[in-house]
């Protein structure tokens, strides 16, 4: 194809820089806040740059005993969520990959069921505290585990894999399990990857499981830490005195504020996601086109 | 006889699945648990329920719960916002990803288009807590909005408090559906775009038609199956709600309830487990209802349903 300028195509790519600047300033701004003496933003003015430069603000949170509990719990839940729901996703998808087996279509059903009702918030929230499990780590990973949607991406996606792989090494005696773990699963590392992406951003995101279930301070992660200083002035306030008793604040030029804090958080809280999302982003749109085929 | 020789071939091929049950065993598990095992506890929305009976030995009360339902002006408004918001949201963010996946498939130079995909699929990946950390700053006082007013507005400009304000609320709500979900909203759109025969595209141009000629009369219709499923299927969703978008945005000066924030607040946070559960119960019902019709439509349109 010839390549036209033409006024249509430059007016239209205008308008799409202009789409990408708007998608992208509010997080540049966010970034200069955080990066910014809290005093001097409260001018107003500061655009995608930070205008008096401090890293004040990072360290009254990154010196916060609550930030870094509140991290590690994040990180845990990443971690041993995804492999969890990797395991039981890709064992029921090989399962479902194979073309006949008694009782296919009623378990199908069966796992599909709860995609569209369920008991609702209360009755799991009796049901946990019958468990136990209130208040325990494992509420942040049980629940979740099994995803109908990701087993189905995966299904279609090993069902690619040619049959004759698998008979060939049947008729050199490899057993079912070692075809599932020598054979199948290695082939499926990209699905696997694609899975693991969707399942650890889910997991990193999170915060309504600690709003519903977890009361203790000890187990909340970095997402609910980031809605209590959103959303409740007195939180701030006292990571502040905090910062300040302890002596964590102690360059005296620099002002620290709620607003500026605040911005700080919200990088700390999205980094992890803006930093590995570019590079793996065609992990992410795989899943989706793989999810779009059906059958 | 046959019956007899029918189970023995039956046994015989379980018998030779047997790793594909072992296998399938943690999903049926966990499935069961954390998905089935909750929805006994329905009953309780019939009952005065009492945590030391539990939801097996509490009274039961018949409908009364649900009679608080309907006399309850809080309820009645969470239900009204939660269609409202809805439809709204709905008419706003079906047509924004179509427009812009036509604006990237006319992008000729490729680099160009990868880094505007990039930068705009980007804010799907945010959890919305921080997304609401964003606008904070953006919104506030002192942040670039009220900069950019108080630019044009002169001398007597007064700043606004954006996110303390009941009417910027439903705006602040639309716009910030839009920014999270446009992006990622083309992906599937240029799916298709991309499977259209380019010879198409040629013979038009032979024909004499322009750009928006090609656009109406080839890319449009091909989109067009992908369009209207999207659409039924998010006609499915009129009665959930984004819990997380305005729960994050409420704060002391919004009074705007939707279901699911008012089942939180009245089951979890006041401790009326009967009222909570009902009122999700019936949450849950006519979303059921919705997806079904939908479902049912979708098959009766396009040929393709969920089930």
């Amino acid at each position: 194809m010839r390549k036209r300028v033409t006024v249509g195509g430059v007016i239209n790519g205008f308008l799409l820089v202009l789409i990408a600047a708007v998608m992208l300033f509010p997080y540049l701004n966010v970034m200069a806040t955080a990066f910014n003496d809290g005093a001097d933003a409260a001018l107003g003015g500061i655009t995608i740059y930070p205008r008096v430069f401090t890293l004040e603000n990072f360290k009254v949170i990154l010196k916060d005993s609550k930030v870094i509990r509140a991290t590690m719990i994040s990180v845990c839940s990443v971690v041993v969520g995804t492999l969890f729901g990797l395991f039981v996703q890709f064992t029921a998808a090989y399962a479902f990959s194979k073309k006949s087996f008694p009782g296919k279509k009623l378990i199908t059903v069966y796992l599909m069921i709860p995609m569209y009702i369920s008991g609702g918030l209360i009755p799991s929230f009796i049901l946990y505290s019958t468990l136990k499990m209130l208040n325990t780590f494992w509420m942040y990973v049980l629940p979740g585990m099994f995803n109908f949607y990701n087993m189905i991406m995966m299904r279609t996606y090993i069902k690619t894999i040619p049959d004759s792989l698998q008979e060939a090494a049947k008729i050199d005696g490899a057993s079912e399990f070692t075809i599932l773990w020598r054979i199948i699963l290695p082939l499926s590392a990209p699905i696997l990857a694609t899975v693991s992406l969707w399942l650890a951003v889910g997991y990193w995101n999170d915060w309504t499981t600690p709003l519903y279930y977890i009361r203790s301070t000890r187990l909340q992660n970095l997402q609910y830490l980031l809605m209590r200083v959103l959303k409740e002035s007195e939180m701030m306030t006292r990571m502040l005195a905090d910062a300040i008793v302890s002596g964590n604040l102690n360059n005296l030029k620099v002002t620290v504020t709620p607003e500026a804090v605040k911005a700080a958080q919200v990088v700390i809280t999205t980094i992890p996601i803006i930093l590995i999302y570019p590079f793996l982003q065609k992990y992410f749109i795989k899943g989706v086109m793989i999810g779009a085929i059906k059958e | 006889m046959n019956d007899t020789m029918k189970k023995r071939r039956l046994w015989r091929d379980i018998k030779a699945n047997k790793l594909i049950y072992i296998l399938l065993l943690p999903a049926i598990l966990t499935t069961f648990v954390f998905a089935y095992m909750p929805m006994p506890g329905i009953i309780i929305a019939f009952q005065d329920y009492k945590p030391l009976l539990g939801p097996w030995k509490s009274p039961f009360v018949g409908l009364d719960v649900f009679k608080r339902i309907f006399s309850s002006r809080m309820i009645m408004d969470s239900v009204g916002n939660t269609v409202y918001l809805n439809v709204l949201n709905l008419l706003v963010t079906f047509p924004a990803p179509i427009l812009l996946a036509l604006m990237l498939n006319e992008v000729r130079c490729s680099i160009f288009k990868r880094v505007i995909q990039t930068v705009s699929y980007l804010p799907y990946f945010l959890s919305w807590i921080s997304v609401v950390g964003l606008v904070q700053t953006i919104l506030g006082l002192y942040g670039p909005v009220n900069d950019l007013l108080a630019l044009f507005g002169g001398s007597n400009f007064e700043r606004i408090l954006f996110l303390g304000q009941q009417k910027y609320f439903i705006p602040t709500y639309l716009i910030l559906n839009l920014w999270k979900g446009t992006g990622w909203g083309t992906v599937i759109y240029l799916a298709a775009i991309s499977g259209i025969d380019m010879q198409l595209y040629e013979a038009a141009t032979i024909d004499g038609a322009n750009k928006l000629q090609q656009i109406w009369h080839i890319t449009l219709p091909a989109i067009r199956q992908t369009a209207i499923l999207l659409l039924i299927m998010s006609i499915g969703g009129l009665f959930g709600s984004n819990f997380e978008l305005v729960y994050a945005l409420q704060n002391p000066y919004i009074d705007f309830e939707v279901i699911s924030t008012a089942v939180y607040k009245i089951g979890l946070q006041q401790g009326d487990y009967p009222l909570g559960t009902a009122l999700n119960l019936i949450q849950g019902l006519i979303g059921f209802a919705l997806v079904a019709t939908a479902n049912f439509i979708s098959k009766k349109v396009t040929d393709v349903g969920l089930w």
